[in-house]
């Protein structure tokens, strides 16, 4: 007998493609494919599905980013183009995921900048592209009408829909075929429900991608990577309503009191280790995009993901 | 398969004689199922009854400590695959490694600083485990001077990492009374291993280049008397290792392998990702882990995420109820109403703290529930609100009568109006708006 690990799953995490190529109706230089697992995450050899990936996060307003990373950025902040283009170029992430943190400031009212932020960052950036939009539902129909407008025909994923507030981003992507980021706070239920309030207005599951919420390492990380463990388990239990892939971003990270107090001269290093520490479990718990801030943990967390990933050459593993 | 307590209960002779010290043969069931008890405290099991048991409720991955003393540590005794079934039960232990090759001085430097070093959260002191002493030199004498340079300065659990039995042999000479862990038994020469291991009463790590062979040769090294075992899984690939300790603990705690049925080491210095391997290993089923020196900030991001995992999840986090001060509040000071799970309570104070407006935290006890849920399960409560404020003397605090609840409370507002006689301002939902609405509205 050979001993290797015991899958007697009957379930598969669906597949979700993001981001077009010229002969799909975009202009992305690639696109990506997540989702497709029919084990644990990493198991198996070689592993089912796809290989998880990193999301470059950035923003169109800094003064709502975090220290650490505005500081390590120096001018480049200010040009959420430039910051995609050099993002993109220097420390090859698979995605780039941009926040318009300007539509969360009080009294936003410059619609206009959306469209204009939106197709700069498409300009700058051939990698497929995941979209943030407000946080407000007295500007969301407008600010996502608008998203998916600027990006028609490149497969956004955009987010972040809510069980109290899916149907402004829903709409768009329906109306400009874009995906869809489905948030529910930590509770494997309410991932659920919203999954199915989403199908009943007509986004297909290939076209959602489960946010279960990440609390930051030390703040309630372990309930996250829990749910995500749990929600992988009952897709491979056969579960439809909770077989989308899912992302995973620890937002406040960089602003937790261990990053926040730290000496400016390690506030590079506790950056990259309190992303690293929570991004690389998130994909062990079976999440397929993991997402940094610091620019600086991109490698490291490359480098986990792939260790992880491939079987040592001539051999064929446990 | 461990058996379920009403499968126990049919095996008991159903007296509730209480002999056991449970007042009930359903209860002691309950408790043989969940390995709180032994099937020997009952009087009164017939030898056959004793035997089912005894093999159906014994842990399915076996206990093994390390070291003797207040830094002694024990793992194993695992029981479940995923943390959300149940809980992990003991944490890893990382072990700091030296070499033989290092002067004395640099092996002190490191090992004071792995037995001084103290990270405190939560009101818990978070600290790595012990010394992991690596046979480089190839001297049996080296060895042991490196082994005696670590027991100079400290009572810390080791790792005696010699392949070779007469190195192996001279660590232990110097620390062998002190339950070191002995690594590592191969194929090769596990009979001289497990007479070390029998002779100084110390586990054993094994290692072999498949499952399979390790699970033979498991079962050699028990023949041999060697009985604390723990399974070497170190691998050059992350891949490799974390399928290892996975298909482990299905086999171990689905009995299928019972050979398999002991504790992981790994060491992370082949991977050449020490922080990878760490991850690896402390979510996938590492025991004992061994890592060269990390950096300062490896260590704490470790020492928190090995802390988050082990948490037992049935149980959150709990502050105790009372009122809290961010910076220097005066009476003329804002006060902001949360519940006693720890997460929230982190997360708003690290928000005010960030604010920088001195306040007050009134945290009431919800039982350690989030406000969404407490509000939910009827926890958080107007009653609950006056209470806590008498309680804690909040109006003796304050000049003012203003009360900030948590968005999620919104629904209570105008009870807890009506209870109280303050005034209750609803704030954000999310602590990170905090600082945003206190200067809009809080001037």
């Amino acid at each position: 007998m050979t001993i290797t690990t015991l899958s007697d799953w009957t379930g598969q995490v669906g597949t979700v493609t993001l981001g077009a190529m010229k002969a799909d109706g975009g202009t992305r230089s690639a696109t990506v494919t997540i989702g497709g697992e029919r084990d644990l995450s990493f198991i198996g050899t070689p592993p089912t599905g796809h290989r998880p990936l990193i999301a470059y996060e950035l923003c169109d307003d800094p003064s709502l980013w975090p220290a650490p990373v505005t500081r390590f950025l120096g001018d480049r902040a200010s040009d959420p183009a430039e910051w995609a283009r050099w993002a993109g170029e220097e420390y090859t992430p698979d995605l780039i995921r941009l926040f318009l943190t300007s539509t969360r400031k009080r009294g936003f009212s410059d619609f206009a900048s959306v469209t204009t932020t939106v197709e700069n960052v498409l300009q700058a950036t051939g990698l497929p592209l995941i979209i943030e939009g407000s946080n407000d539902s007295d500007l969301d129909s407008e600010v996502f009408r608008r998203i998916g407008e600027a990006g028609e025909g490149e497969r956004f994923l955009i987010g972040t829909a809510e069980a109290g507030r899916y149907r402004s981003i829903a709409a768009s992507a329906m109306a400009y075929g874009h995906l869809v980021i489905a948030q529910s706070p930590i509770d494997i239920n309410l991932a659920k429900q919203l999954n199915i309030l989403l199908r009943e207005i007509g986004l297909p599951h290939d076209r959602i991608v489960i946010d279960p919420y990440t609390g930051a390492l030390g703040y309630g990380f372990e309930y996250s990577y829990s749910v995500m463990e749990r929600i992988r388990f009952a897709a491979l239990k056969g579960d439809d309503d909770l077989a989308m892939p899912m992302i995973s971003s620890a937002i406040d990270s960089l602003t937790v009191k261990e990053v926040r107090e730290a000496d400016p001269s390690v506030s590079d290093r506790i950056s990259v280790a309190w992303e690293l520490y929570a991004m690389l479990p998130a994909t062990i718990a079976g999440a397929s995009i993991v997402c940094v801030r610091h620019p600086s943990a991109i490698q490291p967390l490359r480098a986990g993901i792939d260790g992880l990933w491939s079987a040592p050459a001539g051999k064929g593993g446990a | 398969m461990a058996l379920k307590a009403l499968d126990i209960y049919k095996l008991l002779p159903k007296k509730n004689c209480k002999e056991c010290g449970e007042p009930t043969c359903l209860t002691f069931a309950m408790k043989l199922a969940s390995g709180k008890v032994k099937p020997e405290d009952c009087p009164y099991l017939d030898e056959k009854a004793k035997e089912v048991l005894g093999a159906s409720t014994r842990p399915p991955v076996q206990r093994v400590k390390v070291g003797v003393g207040e830094r002694s540590f024990a793992v194993g005794e695992e029981i479940v695959q995923f943390r959300h079934e149940k809980t992990f039960f003991h944490e890893p232990g990382i072990m700091t490694a030296v070499s033989d090759r290092m002067d004395a001085d640099t092996i002190q430097g490191i090992v004071a600083d792995v037995r001084d070093h103290i990270l405190v959260r939560i009101g818990l002191d978070l600290r790595l485990n012990g010394i992991a002493i690596r046979s480089e030199s190839g001297s049996p004498a080296a060895f042991a001077e490196a082994v005696e340079a670590v027991e100079a300065v400290t009572d810390l659990p080791e790792v005696l990492m010699a392949e070779d039995p007469a190195i192996q042999e001279a660590g232990l000479a110097v620390c062998g009374n002190y339950r070191p862990l002995i690594h590592v038994a191969t194929r090769d020469r596990y009979r001289e291993m497990c007479a070390l291991a029998v002779k100084y009463g110390c586990p054993l790590a094994i290692r072999a280049p498949t499952l399979d062979t390790l699970a033979e040769l498991s079962g050699l090294c028990t023949a041999e008397g060697a009985s604390h075992l723990v399974l070497d899984l170190t691998s050059p690939s992350l891949h490799e290792m974390l399928n290892s300790a996975v298909a482990v603990r299905q086999h171990a705690i689905t009995r299928t392998s019972p050979a398999l049925g002991y504790p992981v080491f790994i060491d992370t210095r082949p991977s050449r990702l020490p922080d990878a391997a760490l991850i690896c290993g402390v979510l996938k089923f590492g025991s004992i882990l061994v890592a060269d020196a990390v950096s300062e900030e490896s260590r704490k991001a470790f020492l928190v995420l090995r802390q988050n995992i082990y948490t037992d999840p049935q149980k959150p986090i709990q502050i105790t109820p009372g009122i809290y001060r961010v910076g220097s509040p005066g009476p003329d000071a804002p006060v902001l109403l949360t519940v006693n799970f720890s997460l929230t309570y982190f997360t708003l104070q690290g928000y005010l703290e960030s604010s920088g407006v001195d306040s007050f935290m009134l945290i009431v006890d919800t039982e350690g529930l989030s406000v969404l849920t407490a509000v939910a399960a009827g926890k958080l409560s107007e009653t609950l609100v006056r209470d806590a404020l008498k309680e804690f003397g909040v109006p003796d605090l304050v000049d003012h009568r203003k009360l900030i609840i948590p968005g999620y409370a919104a629904p209570l507002s105008g009870r807890v109006e009506d209870e109280t006689g303050w005034k209750v301002l609803v704030g954000p939902r999310d602590a990170a708006d905090i600082a945003e609405f206190l200067e809009k509205e809080w001037t």
